[in-house]
């Protein structure tokens, strides 16, 4: 528990790797992208849950950021895709 | 942040007028974050050419930056709010250590993106260049902007450990502080895949 904040900053730092060398090697394709995207939602989640607390906050409050999270990555991903 | 995870808090941390002003914030950034994913949907080629023009490595650099920065934060805001009345003095200062280096990623996130302004002016690229240099410039400025305001937040929060002001009773002020800041690193991390990765 103590080391908690330790090992979700390590995540984002590889989940923010990824991400770099998915651009900076040019890998990225139409079904990476959907990757890149569900990355970024749990980095997103990760700072919501964690640094912000919110998980140890009742559903409603806690529910709001994640929502708005998943609500513009699926439209991102809707006006890449059709 | 509750030692017994089963119970929950009825509110989040911090003022609760702070979090209004997040969840405004967070509206404001999804319409422009839709309007350029939509706007790019309409001129896929457009996009594609100008991305070309950003330097991602920047971009990436800065992402570490604020990710780091927000650890930095959680961790001042966790040592608050484990002090007691008989350690605050000492707990404040442990707390001040971590936003000094929370205030020194709010600097050089402000300073790589002012060398990367500079590039992009300098190549004589304004919001009228075309959609996406508008769109570009106004989500990295309008970022900016809050990067700026939650480095001086950050700083009055400092400025109040370094005076010990905070008690186990009040710790509602880094808290709020705290969670504007975790906004803006969590607006970065949308906005950094999405202008400078995704083609």
């Amino acid at each position: 528990m103590k080391k908690n904040l330790e090992i979700i900053w390590i995540i984002l730092i590889i989940l923010t790797v990824f991400a770099y060398l998915l651009g900076y090697l040019n890998y990225i394709d139409s079904a990476l992208v959907g990757i890149l995207l569900l990355t970024t939602f749990i980095k997103g989640a990760l700072v919501i849950e964690h640094f912000m607390g919110l998980k140890d906050v009742e559903l409603k409050y806690r529910i709001v950021p994640t929502v708005w999270l998943g609500f513009v990555l699926s439209a991102i991903s809707f006006a890449y895709y059709f | 942040m509750s030692s017994n995870t089963s119970i929950k808090e009825k509110y989040p941390a911090g003022d609760f007028a702070v979090w209004i002003i997040i969840y405004i914030e967070l509206i404001t950034f999804a319409m422009l974050f839709l309007g350029y994913a939509f706007s790019r949907r309409a001129d896929v080629e457009l996009f594609n050419q100008s991305q070309l023009m950003l330097n991602q490595t920047s971009g990436f650099i800065n992402t570490i930056i604020l990710i780091t920065s927000s650890y930095f934060v959680a961790k001042a805001v966790e040592v608050v709010k484990n002090m007691d009345e008989d350690n605050y003095k000492e707990f404040n200062k442990k707390a001040s250590k971590w936003l000094i280096f929370a205030l020194m990623c709010g600097a050089t996130f402000l300073i790589v993106k002012i060398t990367e302004f500079s590039h992009i002016f300098g190549e004589g690229i304004n919001l009228s260049t075309n959609k996406f240099f508008m769109f570009y410039l106004l989500l990295t400025g309008f970022h900016f902007m809050h990067v700026m305001l939650g480095s001086i937040i950050l700083f009055n929060i400092f400025m109040k450990t370094r005076k010990f002001g905070y008690t186990p009773t009040d710790t509602i002020g880094i808290e709020s502080g705290a969670s504007y800041w975790h906004m803006v690193d969590l607006l970065w991390i949308v906005l950094f895949p999405l202008i400078y990765i995704i083609r």
